[in-house]
């Protein structure tokens, strides 16, 4: 900006930053909705009117990890008393445990369902940057018949509702066992992901001078060299950027994980909502699960945070 | 060698042999850096996509076993003459330019205002991407709760009290716009700040000294230089909003709510119409395309400037 | 990292295949994600105890429950040896062939005895009086209704009841006493409402919501043996019905466009209604004083009756039926066999599951059980459905269309919206060659 702070342009920096807050705190509280119910007492989640100040609780989330099952009436006075205390808690809020034939609770299935998400993201987020990079670099820098039109197409793949293709889609898995398999998912979602990660990877290499790689070339390097020395550095924003997309759409996607997976490769966001059967839907549960599958995909953001700010810094040259 | 760039084109003339002979050629890296992601492309979508094209021409129904019968373009008519339809994506149109407008606006003004330097840039941002980090179907969900009068925090949060959102034939639609701003405005907003955090900073510097107003700047030096990236989050956004199923079907269940989406997936996947609903699809499809084929066109203008 | 990557995702193929090689030897059903499966899960543990076979109940939410089971069953897939369906999905399920038949283990077991006749006419049988059987009552289900105790026994609300009525404030016989009660009670200055009926539109509330009223105003979704709905779907009955259905939920709380069960059940525990219209299957979170504050006043009664006299429950609930893709199709029968035993049924029943097994339900030990079994016997007597044939679902998109509109929406009258119906409906039947 202005190498000179005028006084005027120091208000509209200020009033930037007060706005920026302003907007901040609009899009934080139902944020902060979520993240609140998820310390909440089961009653206290509905309440007419609603309740701001509560006193917060870990039930939420031992209901989370742990198999339950409604109770009809009052909880079994022996088994209460037997009971720890983070059962109790439980058996306060209505639920009372499952157990297998040795006693021991069962598992809500979360954490595995937290890692599948976890392999199934990280893997086809990296796929799909790297397939993506190396295809917009492709269209960028040389001509390619017919390549407006190819790029066309890759965009049309992301066009149409996942409802549509569901049952081909299922058919098709199914006649190749990929049906409840992390490597079937992987593969859908890096298909999925790839028409958005080479348009927005074309778009920042675009952006990139072709002069640098020219003056490597005549420096006696490679083509190959050149990308990876020159173009993929000043590139960061754009990767960094498109990972982020990528993953947050891998993470979160929900049609074709509740449709292609049961029990083994099931990822998180089918599973959250299912508290919602039961009569009374907990959302505390729900929040709960939803806190904690936002935390990855939030830290993934941070560490990135710089790379997706630092922009294309070498402005000597431009077109 | 190449011809050094003199207009807006970054592209070599293929192909051209490295100088010294190492490496590969530069036809060799464009194969290889662009083929294996179109044939994985086409391998993935052809089959599903010839499928559901021929379903579309068939009164195939997934849930029975009754043979199929082909019924050419019955579906594609039937659908076209009727009137619902026509009404949907009517509706369906409106909700995306509400949507789409509102992303820009909201992501695209964020994005103006943190384009200067803050104390905890970082975090700031990463806080207000938080929206758009979290899974679709959970935050219908929970807007729903926030929009009810009795129970949600909207009403107090916008001082309108008692005010009906989801269940108001006239105000439905507009809700359900708001939540999909909430959560999008930010990848619109991420975008754009990345397209302009690529403005050389001497360029503003040059405007300074020529004592160039403010609207000044924006239109001719901010404006063109990020509306290359701004666009592609427009005909990303403008996709999806098309497709937009999770957030409308869990909050309201109006008439006036009822997107094409919707539609598609009632007559999938609870009438089980499955050649008339692959016919709605490919009407959708052949919607959207025309549309982005508009946006699309204009994006390369832009670049080729 | 690519190689640490790849690592990762054979480990966890390897984990699938595993898996996989497991299940054999294990019969796995399929329902939604409910209480009642949570419930059968703990029930078929005894079986395993018994037989030494694994039964496992896979789950998946309702909304992509019968997505999930029709893809299957389009892919001819062998997932599920057992499914848990709704009975609407009886016609598709056998004409498509996706389920065994079971007439001749109906004859062996005499199930048809043993169950209560409504339900095996609703959960098992089709087509209509075929005497095909399909599936197996397991959970029985129908509307029924939630009161506020305490307010209906306040002796000022009494007395200003009758001063204004006429007669006495008790649980309503008729559905004019109904609407009288809701009137009285709808007090929004005070955030008080009179009634919470069902108006989700996404799939069969609404319908099961006006249909209960239908029934017992005398009228009828059609005739189901000759497919004629003109004149029957559009009947003054049906008009008289859709009508009062508008009036009640006028009585509604304030954005009550788009209840299902956990609204009308919120309704009651957050304080906001007078009566609260819900399937029996959602009643269990009201009688808990834990997840309700009101739940010790809370009371429940069976759908009253009609101007004629006529009394209907909206018939719910699901029957299992053995899929016919399965591979272990002899064991799922045996498991049937063990499952509908008296033993096993009464035990279903203390755990949770809603039995249909005539004699239980009749029993004395299974209405005293909770505060609203007794409610639950009397309906189950009196079930009714909606159309079971494999287009149930059009019929519905245009029966919700409709109506909706006109409920909720507040566009046209009710003749309109009947009359509308009545089109739809027989262009529908038309199309699949049933009305001529």
């Amino acid at each position: 900006m202005a190498i000179v702070q005028s006084s005027l342009s120091r208000w509209w920096n200020r009033g930037a930053i007060a706005l920026v807050l302003v907007l901040l705190v609009i899009m934080m509280i139902p944020l902060y909705w979520i993240g609140s119910t998820a310390f909440k007492a089961r009653a206290d989640t509905t309440t007419v009117p609603p309740t701001v100040f509560f006193k917060p609780e870990i039930t939420p989330f031992i209901k989370l990890f742990t198999s339950r099952v409604q109770e009809r009436g009052e909880p079994d006075k022996a088994a209460y008393a037997k009971a720890p205390w983070w059962e109790k808690q439980v058996m306060d809020g209505g639920d009372r445990f499952i157990k297998d034939a040795k006693g021991n609770i069962e598992s809500s299935g979360y954490v595995s369902r937290f890692v599948n998400s976890i392999v199934i993201a990280v893997t086809s987020t990296f796929l799909a940057v790297a397939l993506g990079t190396l295809t917009a670099y492709g269209f960028s820098r040389f001509r390619m018949p017919g390549e407006d039109d190819w790029l066309f197409f890759i965009l049309s793949t992301r066009m149409l509702p996942p409802v549509v293709v569901a049952i081909p889609m299922f058919l098709m898995y199914r006649a190749v066992g990929l049906v409840d398999t992390h490597v079937g998912l992987i593969i859908l979602y890096t298909a999925f992901n790839l028409s958005f990660s080479v348009w927005l990877m074309k778009g920042f290499i675009d952006e990139i001078p072709k002069e640098y790689e020219e003056a490597a070339l005549v420096d006696g390097y490679t083509r190959m060299e050149a990308f990876f020395k020159i173009v993929l550095p000043q590139a960061t924003t754009g990767i960094a950027a498109t990972a982020v997309f990528c993953f947050i759409t891998a993470w979160n996607e929900y049609a074709f994980a509740l449709m292609m997976t049961n029990k083994n490769a099931q990822t998180a966001p089918p599973y959250i909502p299912s508290q919602l059967g039961s009569g009374l839907t907990d959302w505390t549960v729900i929040a709960a699960g939803s806190l904690l599958f936002l935390i990855p995909v939030a830290l993934f953001t941070f560490f990135l945070r710089d790379h997706l700010l630092r922009g294309v810094t070498f402005g000597a040259i431009r077109r | 060698m190449s011809q050094p760039a003199l207009t807006g084109s970054t592209q070599s003339a293929v192909p051209a042999q490295s100088d010294a002979g190492r490496g590969m050629s530069d036809l060799a890296i464009r194969n290889w850096f662009i083929i294996p992601t179109i044939v994985f492309l086409i391998v993935f979508n052809i089959f599903p996509l010839l499928y559901s094209l021929g379903y579309s021409f068939t009164d195939y129904r997934a849930s029975m076993n009754d043979p199929v019968r082909f019924v050419g373009l019955q579906n594609y008519r039937e659908l076209l003459e009727d009137e619902y339809v026509w009404a949907n994506f009517v509706l369906t149109a409106k909700y995306v330019i509400m949507s789409v407008a509102g992303q820009v606006v909201v992501g695209f003004g964020a994005a103006l205002l943190l384009n200067r330097s803050i104390p905890a840039k970082g975090v700031l941002t990463t806080l207000l991407m938080l929206p758009m980090m979290m899974c679709m179907a959970v935050v219908g969900l929970f807007w729903q709760l926030l929009y009810n009068p009795s129970w949600g925090i909207v009403n107090y949060v916008f001082f309108t009290e008692g005010k009906v959102w989801l269940s108001d034939p006239d105000v439905a639609l507009l809700a359900i716009a708001i939540t999909d701003i909430w959560m999008w405005a930010p990848f619109v907003m991420l975008l754009s700040l990345a397209g302009l955090s690529a403005i050389p900073p001497s360029l503003y510097e040059a405007a300074a000294i020529d004592r160039a107003s403010r609207w000044f700047v924006f239109r001719h030096i901010t404006l063109p230089l990020v509306a290359p990236l701004l666009l592609i989050a427009v005909i990303f956004r403008t996709m999806e909003a098309f497709k937009t199923f999770d957030i409308a079907f869990v909050m309201a269940s109006m008439d006036e709510t009822e997107l094409v989406a919707i539609k598609l997936y009632k007559m999938a996947f609870q009438e089980w119409q499955t050649g008339r609903s692959c016919a709605l699809a490919y009407i959708v499809l052949l919607a959207v395309l025309a549309i982005t084929n508009v946006y699309v066109k204009y994006l390369n203008r832009l670049k080729a400037r | 990292m690519l190689k640490a990557l790849s690592r990762i995702v054979a480990a966890a193929a390897l984990l699938g295949l595993a898996q996989v090689a497991a299940a054999q030897g294990q019969l796995t059903i399929l329902w939604a994600q409910w209480d009642p499966a949570n419930y059968l899960q703990e029930l078929v543990k005894d079986y395993e105890k018994q037989t030494g076979t694994k039964v496992v109940v896979e789950t998946t939410p309702w909304p992509d429950f019968q997505n999930k089971a029709f893809k299957e069953f389009t892919a001819k897939g062998s997932a599920y040896d057992m499914v848990v369906g709704d009975s609407q999905w009886l016609g598709a399920g056998s004409t498509g062939g996706h389920y065994v038949e079971l007439t001749e283990f109906f004859k062996k077991n005499k199930v048809a005895e043993v169950m209560a006749p409504a339900t095996v006419a609703g959960y098992a049988e089709y087509p209509g009086k075929s005497g095909k059987y399909w599936a197996i009552p397991l959970e029985g289900d129908a509307t029924g209704f939630s009161y506020r105790k305490d307010w209906f026994e306040d002796p000022k609300e009494k007395a200003a009841f009758k001063a204004k009525y006429g007669y006495e404030l008790d649980v309503p016989k008729t559905w004019k006493e109904l609407g009288d009660i809701a009137e009285f009670f709808h007090r929004p200055k005070e955030k008080r409402y009179g009634i919470s009926v069902y108006t989700d539109n996404s799939y069969d509330a609404l319908a099961m919501g006006i249909e209960n009223v239908i029934f017992s105003y005398g009228g009828d979704l059609g005739d189901y043996a000759t497919y004629k709905v003109g004149g029957i779907i559009n009947s003054k009955e049906n008009i008289e019905a859709l009508k009062f259905y508008k009036r009640l939920y006028g009585y509604t709380p304030p954005d009550w466009g788009k209840t299902f069960f956990q609204e009308a059940n919120q309704g009651i525990t957050e304080g906001l209604v007078a009566m609260s219209m819900n399937f029996f299957a959602f009643f269990p979170a009201l009688a808990n004083p834990t997840t309700n504050k009101y739940a010790k006043v809370t009371g429940y009664f069976a759908s009253p009756k009609g101007p004629t006299g006529k009394q209907f429950a909206a018939l719910g609930g699901q029957g299992i039926s053995v899929v016919s893709y399965s591979k272990n199709k002899e064991q799922s029968m045996k498991f049937l066999e063990w499952f509908i035993r008296e033993d096993v049924q009464k035990k279903w029943a203390d755990l949770g599951g809603y039995t249909c097994n005539a004699a239980i339900l009749k029993s004395d030990a299974f209405r005293k059980a909770t505060p609203y079994n007794e409610a639950f016997y009397q309906s189950m007597f009196m079930v009714k459905d909606f159309w079971a044939v494999p287009e149930y679902a059009e019929l519905l998109t245009a029966a919700n269309k409709r109506w909706h509109s006109f409920v909720v929406g507040g566009k046209g009258t009710a003749d309109e919206a009947a009359n509308g119906l009545a089109k739809d409906w027989e262009a529908t039947f038309k199309k699949y060659g049933r009305a001529k």
